[in-house]
């Protein structure tokens, strides 16, 4: 397997808040995701998880530390160059799917395509196409999202992840809105596409047996990673 | 097609109701404006072609000498100009009226002119009598100069022509003296004597002053029955560009030594009313479009708070602050395109509706229905008046949305 380093963060800290309220939210974290390999970050609610994934995720900013992307700085680059680097290297997964509703399960998924701008329309409907089918969706890509049920707005939002064939994954409770039967499933197909198509992927969890399940798993406490075992 | 414009589009018609609402109050301001400034410039266009087609573009009257030892030269400004009209002597009539006419149709803008001797008098017919304003015309010059052919509504132009003791009466004028075209009538002259005419035609121009007063005579006649050393009191002229009139008219104050006013003097009055209406239709007019974009941009306020966790989506899937912000300028943008599309329509529609209303205005101006005036114009600025509204209507709700945290948001609906 092809163990090329896809993010790495050094030191990264952030404060939240303002104030009496300003809250050090993530202390010195340091992370590396290499290609093919699935991290789990697990700790109590406030702990830092999700403050974490969105600075990675280049949504934030850390007030120090560095987030590098494919040997590439990005923690200090313009909103524009940082929301280019999303569209083309980062693909999301939130809890709650966070689908567009009114449009369908396909339309969902060519949003970042549009976006990206790379493919022609009957292209990129023939990606859409081939990723809801990969997700078990294809009999269902003309159906407005609102109109699907929980697991498979899920995986709409795994294939709307993979749209642009990113190189990291990045996923918030992906499974927290599940049963366990589609937590498993949803989990078992995202193991399987960065396995296969080499990408990283981090999930923040509060489910031990998704964590078990995962190559690396993060325990994380008051803004730091306590503890980083490997499967 | 732009993702921002796709998104916009998408987001547009699943908010039906609210969109058809902002649409509906740009239709209706663009309609209204469009309506009222043909109207309005409708009845003055009327009034500026009614007049002009009676007293020409352009009169030259009295020859002057200026008071002071300067040499002529033109005047610069309104003020100086008023300045040396005041420090003149005055003499009536025009002496050399054709040498004037002649050197007159050298210049391109005159298409014609011709020599008018004109004079107060009474008239009476049977036992009504009134004040007349004689104009003693040469028919075939007048003719070229004015549109009196096309005023006739009783009568003939023929008969007149033929005929040297035959007048022409302005037709409210005809009704006061209660005369009709075969008719006759007697004018009273300076000594006192009574001359009869024959009533040859009724003519009527549509400005109420011309018609209740106007009485056209051969020149010749006019001449000897007012007494007068000259042959005309002015010259009327016919200008290929009226709106040049201001200039030429004083050029030729400085070349022939006659005073000489443009019909925009002649009617400043009048012309400044019109546009007072004008005015004010477009004041109420762009409130109302006013109005509507305070509805664009509450509809557009709201669907940028109901839209929160969408913004927060695109922005995690890579879209920038300007996509953002460009979906909601794009929401505007069709509001304002179909609004303007839809609104010159129903505007030219009401228009055309309006033209056809009965109406019997017997004033300044004479009409039998509303007037209206086809001018691309209003078009074209309701259409602007509808886009700067809506650009800056949703100017604000797209600056929020591009301005929105992403983040907030997202980690608001996790846990």
């Amino acid at each position: 397997m092809n163990h090329e380093v896809r993010l790495t963060c050094e030191g990264v800290e952030r404060y939240l808040g303002e104030e009496e309220s300003r809250v050090h939210a993530l202390r010195g974290v340091s992370l590396t995701l290499e290609a093919g390999t699935v991290h789990a970050v697990v700790g109590p609610s406030g702990c830092g998880k999700s403050t974490l994934l969105y600075i990675l995720g280049l949504l934030d900013q850390p007030d120090a530390g560095e987030v590098t992307i494919k040997s590439q700085r990005v923690s200090q680059l313009p909103d524009d160059e940082l929301a280019r680097k999303r569209n083309e290297l980062i693909g999301f997964i939130f809890q709650f799917h966070f689908l567009l509703e009114d449009f369908t399960a396909q339309e969902n998924v060519m949003i970042p395509m549009r976006r990206l701008g790379r493919l022609s329309e009957p292209e990129m409907l023939d990606r859409a196409g081939s990723l809801l089918d990969a997700v078990g969706l294809a009999a269902k890509r003309a159906r407005p999202s609102r109109h699907l049920s929980g697991g498979e707005q899920q995986r709409v939002a795994i294939a709307r992840a993979l749209a642009n064939d990113p190189e990291v994954i990045l996923a918030d409770e992906p499974t927290g809105n599940l049963d366990t039967k589609n937590s498993h499933r949803a989990f078992d197909l995202l193991q399987r596409i960065v396995q296969e198509r080499g990408k990283a992927l981090l999930l923040v969890t509060h489910n031990p047996e998704i964590a078990q399940l995962c190559d690396w798993t993060h325990a994380m406490e008051d803004g730091r990673i306590v503890q980083a075992h490997q499967r | 097609m732009t993702p921002p414009l796709y998104i916009a589009l998408r987001f547009l018609l699943h908010r039906k109701r609210a969109f058809l609402l902002s649409l509906a109050g740009v239709v209706f301001g663009v309609a209204i404006f469009i309506c009222t400034q043909a109207q309005t410039q409708g009845f003055a266009q009327h009034f500026i072609n009614s007049t002009l087609g009676s007293n020409g573009s352009l009169i030259l009257r009295s020859r002057f000498q200026p008071l002071g030892s300067g040499l002529p030269v033109p005047p610069k400004t309104q003020a100086r100009r008023n300045k040396e009209t005041q420090q003149r002597r005055y003499t009536e009539g025009i002496t050399n009226a054709r040498e004037i006419m002649r050197v007159s149709r050298q210049f391109s803008n005159v298409a014609a002119c011709s020599p008018v001797l004109r004079g107060t008098l009474s008239a009476r017919s049977g036992f009504e009598n009134a004040t007349v304003d004689l104009f003693g015309i040469d028919a075939p010059l007048h003719l070229q100069t004015t549109n009196l052919i096309t005023q006739i509504v009783e009568g003939s132009f023929d008969d007149f022509r033929d005929n040297a003791t035959s007048v022409i009466v302005g037709s409210k004028l005809a009704e006061i003296l209660s005369v009709a075209a075969g008719d006759s009538l007697q004018l009273l002259s300076p000594s006192g004597d009574y001359w009869r005419f024959t009533v040859a035609a009724i003519a009527r121009s549509g400005v109420g002053a011309i018609d209740s007063a106007r009485i056209y005579s051969h020149a010749k006649i006019a001449q000897t029955l007012l007494q007068r050393p000259y042959a005309a009191s002015m010259i009327i002229y016919k200008l290929r560009d009226p709106e040049r009139a201001p200039e030429l008219a004083q050029h030729f104050e400085t070349l022939f030594q006659h005073d000489s006013a443009s019909w925009q003097e002649r009617e400043a009055a009048n012309l400044q009313l019109f546009v007072m209406l004008r005015m004010s239709a477009a004041i109420t007019v762009s409130l109302i479009i006013l109005l509507a974009g305070f509805g664009i941009f509450n509809v557009l306020t709201m669907s940028v708070l109901s839209k929160v966790k969408e913004i927060a989506i695109l922005r995690s899937m890579g879209y920038r602050r300007s996509d953002i912000s460009a979906i909601f300028l794009w929401q505007g943008a069709m509001i304002a395109a179909a609004g303007a599309i839809i609104g010159c329509t129903v505007g030219a529609l009401l228009t055309w509706g309006v033209s056809h209303i009965p109406i019997r205005v017997r004033g300044l101006l004479v009409a039998d229905h509303f007037l209206v005036a086809w001018d691309w114009r209003h078009y074209f600025w309701a259409t602007v008046l509808a886009v700067i509204a809506v650009v800056i209507a949703s100017y604000v709700p797209a600056r929020r949305a591009a301005h929105l945290p992403p983040v907030a948001t997202l980690r608001g609906s996790s846990v």
